[in-house]
């Protein structure tokens, strides 16, 4: 077990604005909150007073789409004082983002872009992480994306380069089934081996979501409910992780917060299967 | 091989630029050619940064349709290449674009309506300060009122508007039909700010205007006075300025006052 790793949260969902007065004002069966740390990298108002009486109540995660972790140009340093603010006000249990770049020369693409997976880009990778969580005081949690792309220079497996930042750079990792499903059908490869793949002392959250299925390839694009592959996967990696924070992460066409709550009780649902029959083999 | 450098520069190029260079590094899948597959990225970056705008500017859309404002969204992403971390600043030169960039330029409402759309955004999530109360004032001694000085709300934005956009923004937020388009014989002054976490905003008259403009630069509240009398006569001057003054405080659109040390 590594040290100070961040404790389980149980079944979580992304906070969003069109769900903040029905969580204030009732009390829906969600044990954490995930935010989007630039929705709130702002100077005041409404949105900062209503996730502080969030957090008054919930614990809370922060999760960044901006820190472009593997990109060449320089690091941002007014972001990271930007997302330290945030920390110090928010106190998350941890902070995490996504491991890919958003651009260079200054310009933001405001997407997740994929990575070759070459040993200088891991060195590369290593070194900024290092030098974030030096500024940060606190271990990072990266997240895999989903890719439509491979590069012809890659040297090795998404999985095996996940897992080498994470254990080079001691970060903690943000395992995105949702993710893992999409690339795998891009790309080609076995869900499984990238289940089996990555460490599992580094993995502190889940993440569960829709996608559009494009038949020769699919996009991540976080606007469907999770449809039923996706959770035969999350089946398959909560079994093999144990119990991890799950999220259930939606970004657009989003639902009235009763529907993201049944997907979450699905997914505890399926927790409690996958526990129980860890429990029955253990007996026999 | 190719560097990590110049791989991300030749993939950022395919995105902004169209440069198909990057289709050299990348891979057909099994089911699919590499330009389909990179293609997700070049549709996404467009269709992202126009939803962003669509949501900062409900009404430029609205007023526009479907079809002009998708083509001043385009304009203005192939122009503005986003240099935010942030996507919640990526519109902010939208208003200026629109006012230079043909033919929405000649149709100076659009970005009227677009200045106004942004300050208010700007006020919704501006930084926050306690706002002065009348109570604050109560025991102010008479003699001390000539030296006051008054600090504005933070998210307090003064906006000068030259047509009826303000008439057509409120129709179309409230989803009627909008005036046509107008210019105004005189130029209409706004004030805009945040208030009990709302963003808000007022017409003013022009010698409340010039009384803002002066105060929030600092000058004393017995000044401001004179300046009322010189604007519109000597007539109840004191009095206009204290209702100008009254009418600030009570939408909290001051955050602070003080009574200046040294004579005006």
């Amino acid at each position: 077990m590594l040290a100070n790793k961040p404790p389980y949260l149980g079944f979580g969902l992304g906070l969003r604005p069109q769900h903040y007065e029905e969580i204030l004002s009732g009390n829906p069966a969600v044990d954490w909150f995930e935010v989007i740390s630039e929705n709130y990298m702002i100077p005041g108002g409404q949105p900062l007073r209503i996730l502080d009486q969030i957090r008054e109540r919930y614990p809370v995660v922060m999760h960044g789409v901006s820190l472009s972790i593997a990109s060449t140009a320089p690091l941002d340093t007014d972001y990271l004082g930007a997302l330290k603010t945030l920390a110090d006000r928010v106190e998350p249990k941890w902070i995490s983002d996504h491991l890919c770049w958003t651009g260079v020369h200054g310009v933001n693409l405001h997407d997740l872009l994929p990575i070759p997976y070459t040993e200088e880009a891991l060195d590369h990778v290593v070194d900024r992480v290092g030098q974030v969580q030096d500024f940060l005081g606190r271990r990072l949690t990266l997240e895999n994306v989903s890719s439509y792309v491979t590069f012809g220079q890659s040297e090795m497996t998404e999985w095996e380069f996940v897992s080498e930042v994470a254990k080079r750079a001691d970060c903690w990792l943000l395992f995105d089934v949702n993710n893992v499903y999409v690339s795998a059908f891009n790309h080609g490869f076995s869900t499984d081996d990238f289940l089996h793949g990555v460490p599992r002392d580094r993995v502190v959250q889940f993440h569960v979501a829709g996608h559009s299925h494009e038949e020769s390839h699919i996009i991540d694009t976080h606007d469907h409910p999770v449809c039923p592959e996706v959770w035969d996967f999350y089946r398959e990696t909560a079994t093999h992780f144990g119990p991890v924070s799950t999220m259930i992460e939606r970004d657009d066409n989003i639902p009235p917060l009763a529907e993201l709550v049944e997907e979450l009780d699905h997914a505890r649902q399926i927790a409690r299967e996958v526990r129980e029959s860890a429990q029955r083999t253990a007996a026999e | 091989m190719t560097s990590l450098k110049e791989l991300q520069e030749s993939f950022q190029a395919g995105i902004l630029a169209g440069d198909d260079t990057i289709l050299g590094e990348v891979k057909d899948s099994a089911r699919e050619q590499r330009t389909v597959l990179f293609g997700v990225y070049r549709n996404a970056y467009v269709a992202r940064l126009a939803e962003i705008l669509g949501n900062d500017y409900e009404q430029v859309h609205a007023y526009l349709g479907d079809a002009g404002f998708a083509k001043l969204v385009k304009a203005y992403i192939a122009a503005n290449p986003s240099d935010q971390r942030n996507a919640r600043w990526f519109g902010r030169c939208f208003p200026e674009f629109a006012h230079a960039t043909m033919p929405f330029a000649d149709h100076r409402e659009v970005g009227e309506i677009a200045a106004l759309e942004k300050a208010l955004s700007d006020a919704f999530d501006g930084p926050d300060a306690q706002p002065l109360a009348i109570a604050d004032l109560a025991t102010l001694p008479a003699e001390d009122w000539p030296r006051l000085t008054f600090r504005p709300h933070p998210t307090a934005i003064r906006l000068t508007f030259d047509t009826n956009a303000t008439t057509i923004w409120s129709a179309l937020k409230s989803e009627t039909d909008p005036p046509k388009p107008q210019r105004l014989p005189e130029p209409q002054a706004l004030l805009v700010w945040r208030q009990a976490f709302m963003a808000r905003f007022r017409p003013i008259g022009a010698e409340e205007a010039m009384m803002w403009d002066e105060a929030v630069k600092g000058v004393r509240f017995g000044v401001l006075c004179e300046m009322v009398a010189t604007f519109a006569g000597e007539d109840e001057a004191e009095l206009r300025a204290a209702t100008y003054l009254k009418g600030w405080i009570d939408s909290g659109l001051l955050a602070g006052c003080q009574v200046e040390d040294n004579p005006a």
